[in-house]
């Protein structure tokens, strides 16, 4: 039914907006291409995958301690592949510091992990419920609300709480709110751990939903949340929101009613027909050259 | 123009002689299969070099053009009966078209929105070699590429293969040298230091860029033809997201903006994936740890050129 994929399209584009979270905010900050976003949040929805289907912990504990490892991880890459490079002569420098992590953090994963997919536990109850006479599944509601709770919240966060203020101030200009007063270092560590924290809930969502978890997952979500937050325009809280949702909605649509083959394809062929009409995605600002 | 002095020349001529020897003196196929795997790097890179270099223009499609070249020559040969040489033109050809048309939207896709365009190329280029199965052959690729031949010269050993790789690099090296020495090669520079102010001294920006890119596509097709004849078959994953993050971290390492330094990083990579083959659980960790402890120490690359204005 149409409805249904509309509904889980919606999900998963609630789950790529958290993961595409981080990744834009370091990208509108640093200007930085996060090669290892991905790779750090399949590091922490592995963990989860351990602690819950191995330890047997209580699924929020879990949720709660890979989520927190998987922010400490993207802090510590931020410390030791890319502090020193922040003042290089070249920013691409610092992106292939960043591939360099993420190759670091993938073979380390698949020393623990393998490269297997691996059975995620399901975390919420496949009931069906009647809506407006139409049989609907609970789980891609669950999902998505909780999904959409952590976007509000960090919004929120970003706009209300004083270091969310100074982490705008800093990706509006470095040198400027240095001047201010604002430790520049402890932001950025913040930034990471921040958005490596949203990268590995919206990975355990993602994981719980389809039951399903590998490592290949890791470097297809850099590339997603690359697509994403480009198409949605840098930067931007509600570009990222956009783009996610587009990515999510048409990704479902093109895998039921074309074929899940050419998924990845239909894909990219969006982004490069809205890259032609806008170049800078959909809500991106048009950077003006300065002298 | 292209001025070289006289310890140059003598610097070329040992250098000439010492790889006109080598395969003679080390006799082992394993070595000289992978000083081979070095020249057809050595070829992606150089035209990566000039794109990323000379240019800024951030590429990460380049594997779809050696995929170009490499369907071109293996379709042309085992289907239609052509022989090397004119599927190599070819094959060069078309991944110069091919890198005209992804070079057109530079006019206005700037940056890492140009970036992401080539990664959907690519991407779209593996996909639809792998989808498309009676013209590329699927998954399972293009098997059987014939023995090809050159003006008589039958090329069947790793000794031939490295001539002939041998002599395409040497026309890959000595054509963008002479290229980036000329007026040309001084725009580039222009444009890589500051674009705004090169569009402001008459230089046609817009043309350059796409001129470099599709240039460094160019090579790229001839590397690809290469690699269809050496491997005799082509699959599609050779060509993966991953190869072109390779060719980038190679010429990065190196050192942008500096031709000869291509040759040291992409040794340099080529080494370690191979020294550390016998321990494929730990490579990629290994590799990654050797990118980023050079870049932390050298950030301009291993021999970086020129300072990058941002």
């Amino acid at each position: 039914m149409f409805i249904d994929v509309l509904i889980v399209g919606i999900m998963v584009g609630a789950i790529y907006t958290l993961v595409t979270i981080g990744y834009s905010m370091v990208y509108g900050m640093l200007k930085l291409m996060n090669f290892a976003h991905g790779d750090v949040y399949i590091f922490g929805t592995l963990l989860c995958y351990t602690l819950l289907a191995q330890a047997h912990l209580p699924p929020l504990l879990g949720i709660l301690i890979a989520a927190l490892a998987g922010g400490i991880l993207a802090s510590m890459v931020e410390f030791f592949a890319y502090r020193r490079l922040r003042a290089a002569q070249h920013r691409m420098i610092s992106m292939i510091t960043a591939l360099g992590a993420a190759y670091v953090i993938q073979n380390a994963s698949e020393l623990r992990w393998g490269s297997q997919v691996l059975p995620f536990p399901s975390l919420f109850p496949s009931q069906l419920v009647t809506v407006l006479g139409h049989q609907i599944s609970v789980t891609p509601i669950i999902t998505l609300a909780i999904a959409v709770f952590f976007i509000v919240a960090f919004n929120l966060f970003l706009n209300h709480h004083k270091m969310g203020k100074a982490i705008l101030c800093v990706s509006q200009d470095i040198p400027t709110s240095s001047l201010m007063g604002i430790p520049i270092n402890r932001i950025i560590s913040m930034v990471y751990f921040l958005g490596g924290m949203m990268g590995v809930v919206g990975g355990i969502l993602y994981s719980a939903s389809y039951n399903a978890i590998s490592l290949g997952m890791g470097f297809r979500g850099t590339i997603v949340a690359f697509t994403a937050a480009v198409i949605g325009g840098i930067g931007s809280m509600s570009g990222t929101l956009i783009g996610g949702m587009i990515l999510g909605i048409s990704e479902n649509i093109i895998s039921v009613y074309v074929s899940s083959s050419y998924r990845d394809s239909i894909m990219f062929l969006v982004l490069i027909v809205i890259l032609l009409i806008k170049p800078t995605g959909i809500m991106g600002k048009v950077e003006q050259d300065k002298l | 123009m292209l001025r070289i002095k006289k310890n140059r020349l003598l610097l070329y001529a040992g250098l000439l002689a010492c790889v006109i020897v080598l395969p003679f003196i080390v006799r082992d196929p394993y070595f000289i299969g992978m000083v081979n795997f070095i020249i057809i790097y050595s070829i992606l890179c150089l035209g990566l070099n000039l794109i990323l270099g000379y240019t800024g223009l951030l590429s990460l499609g380049h594997a779809a053009f050696y995929g170009i070249g490499a369907y071109a020559t293996a379709i042309l040969m085992t289907k239609h009966g052509f022989s090397f040489l004119p599927s190599l033109i070819v094959s060069g050809l078309l991944a110069l078209f091919f890198g005209f048309l992804l070079g057109l939207p530079t006019r206005k896709v700037r940056g890492d929105y140009f970036c992401l365009l080539t990664i959907a190329f690519g991407e779209i280029f593996r996909l639809v070699t792998q989808a498309w199965i009676n013209f590329t052959g699927g998954a399972m690729g293009i098997v059987g590429i014939p023995i090809p031949e050159v003006l008589g010269w039958k090329i069947q050993t790793e000794i031939d293969f490295y001539f002939l790789g041998l002599g395409l690099l040497g026309f890959t090296y000595g054509t963008l040298h002479l290229l980036t020495e000329s007026k040309f090669g001084r725009a580039f520079v222009a444009i890589r230091e500051d674009e705004l102010a090169a569009s402001v001294m008459g230089i046609n920006t817009p043309m350059y860029k796409i001129l470099t890119f599709s240039i460094g596509s160019l090579y790229a097709g001839i590397a690809g033809s290469y690699l269809a004849v050496y491997q005799t078959t082509v699959t599609p994953s050779n060509f993966r997201l991953e190869e072109s993050c390779l060719m980038i971290i190679m010429v990065i390492v190196g050192g942008m903006g500096n031709l000869a330094a291509t040759f040291v990083g992409v040794s340099v990579m080529a080494v370690a994936i191979e020294f550390f083959r016998p321990v494929p659980e730990y490579r990629l960790l290994i590799i990654g740890l050797i990118m980023i402890l050079v870049l932390l120490f050298r950030p301009q690359g291993l021999l970086g050129a020129a300072a990058f204005k941002d």
